[in-house]
């Protein structure tokens, strides 16, 4: 062959390039076909585990939890589709659907008292009692699964984080930050003054006269005028501990 | 006066905004609702009858959150007893005075209707001093009634045509006929 460096030689490298371009096609569809494959594996091997365990799923909300990262981490949503093969398997459909419902009504029951904001933990014990002592119990963790869901379907509900609190919020409207700064500053004592909150957040008195009313307007707060020294205080019904909610 | 067990008092008796009157109608309402059901329930428990917006008892004051009612709202609360037919002022436009009907006068001359007819007290006359207290009804459910349900239960009774009330020379001679 006479040495062509010229065209010939660039149609060698094209040739060379275009080899090696199909060649690393290969290995990445055979190295996909095989990672679908390993997917798969997971999955069936997920599915005979759920089986295996439907009781335990059902029953204990820790192991429940743990099954719930576990499917995240390959990539599987169990409560992906109502009517799929998870919630045929584990009726697991039903379940978060049947919570739902019940704490759309915990939180319908007591909206008169908060305002609509319900702390996290306070939801499940109300959830719990509607639910019976014969049941399946629920941790806070299926709540959150179950809120995300209603979340989708519209209708206002929501997950709030107040300072280190987590509350569901079942009323539509703006819960904006001045808000919820607000709340988080009075959520060790359970109450703020506008003073306090003033000096505290470094707000003007107007800009705080007006999320306070704004609060009180929608049944979030409580004025107290009966404080020994007759500055007047906001409470939050939503903050008060759990033993002293109405059962 | 007394109780013979503790009396329980509700959640919102231990959270101090209830102690104050709420500018939000829906709160407002809620908080005289509970207020009018606590009312009734204190009285019921403690067997009292009459009641004053500004006197020092565990109703208006609650000294573990050093709260108290003030009796503008005590009066307030009490209206809306009296609005539903749960409560009467005995002082007209003063409001100082409040007669509580912890039980609806209609059971109260139900009871007393009861009394007489197990006692055979047709055809008899008493007074109604005897009918308050006295060994006429000790142990029975009209012992230590106050005379003013008791006047108004009879009254009732006056109007369904089971009694005839009389009045004497003094409130002492005031008396009741059974039919």
């Amino acid at each position: 062959m006479r040495r062509r460096p010229g065209i010939a030689g660039i149609q060698r490298d094209v040739a060379t390039r275009e080899q090696y371009r199909s060649a690393g096609e290969e290995v990445r569809r055979a190295s996909l076909q095989q990672m679908k494959a390993q997917l798969a594996t997971f999955k069936s091997s997920l599915e005979a585990f759920a089986l295996q365990h439907k009781a335990d799923i059902r029953a204990d909300p820790v192991f429940r939890a743990q099954f719930h990262t576990m499917c995240a981490n390959i990539g599987v949503d169990p409560l992906a589709s109502n009517k799929g093969m998870w919630a045929e398997l584990l009726g697991f459909g039903d379940f978060y659907y049947e919570l739902g419902v019940q704490l759309v009504e915990a939180c319908l029951a007591s909206r008169q008292l908060n305002g609509g904001l319900m702390e996290l933990g306070a939801l499940r014990a109300a959830v719990e009692r509607r639910r019976g002592s014969r049941s399946d119990p629920v941790s806070e963790d299926d709540i959150v699964r179950a809120v995300r869901k209603l979340k989708v379907l519209g209708g206002g509900i929501d997950i709030v984080t107040i300072g280190r609190g987590t509350y569901i919020r079942s009323v539509p409207g703006e819960f904006n930050t001045d808000k919820n700064k607000v709340m988080e500053l009075a959520q060790a004592a359970g109450y703020i003054s506008a003073g306090q909150l003033a000096s505290t957040a470094g707000w003007s008195s107007q800009r705080c006269e007006r999320v306070l009313a704004e609060l009180l307007k929608e049944g979030m707060a409580m004025i107290d005028d009966g404080a020994p020294d007759k500055i007047r205080l906001y409470w939050f019904p939503a903050l008060m501990p759990q033993q002293q909610q109405q059962q | 006066m007394g109780s013979s067990s503790t009396f329980s008092w509700p959640y919102f008796y231990q959270y101090p905004p209830y102690f104050t009157r709420q500018p939000v109608k829906e709160t407002a309402d809620r908080q005289s609702g509970l207020w009018g059901s606590l009312i009734l329930a204190y009285c019921k428990h403690h067997k009292l009858y009459v009641l004053s917006p500004s006197e020092d008892i565990p109703l208006w004051v609650n000294k573990d959150i050093n709260r108290r009612l003030a009796p503008e709202a005590a009066v307030s609360f009490l209206d809306d007893l009296v609005a539903a037919g749960s409560a009467l002022w005995l002082d007209g436009g003063a409001k100082a005075r409040c007669l509580v009907l912890w039980r609806r006068l209609p059971d109260v001359a139900a009871a007393i209707a009861s009394w007489a007819a197990s006692y055979g007290m047709a055809d008899s006359v008493m007074l109604l001093d005897e009918l308050a207290a006295g060994p006429a009804v000790a142990g029975t459910e009209l012992e230590g009634l106050h005379r003013e349900v008791l006047l108004r239960a009879l009254q009732v009774l006056e109007a369904q045509g089971k009694v005839k009330l009389f009045k004497g020379a003094t409130p002492e001679e005031e008396g009741v006929k059974f039919l």
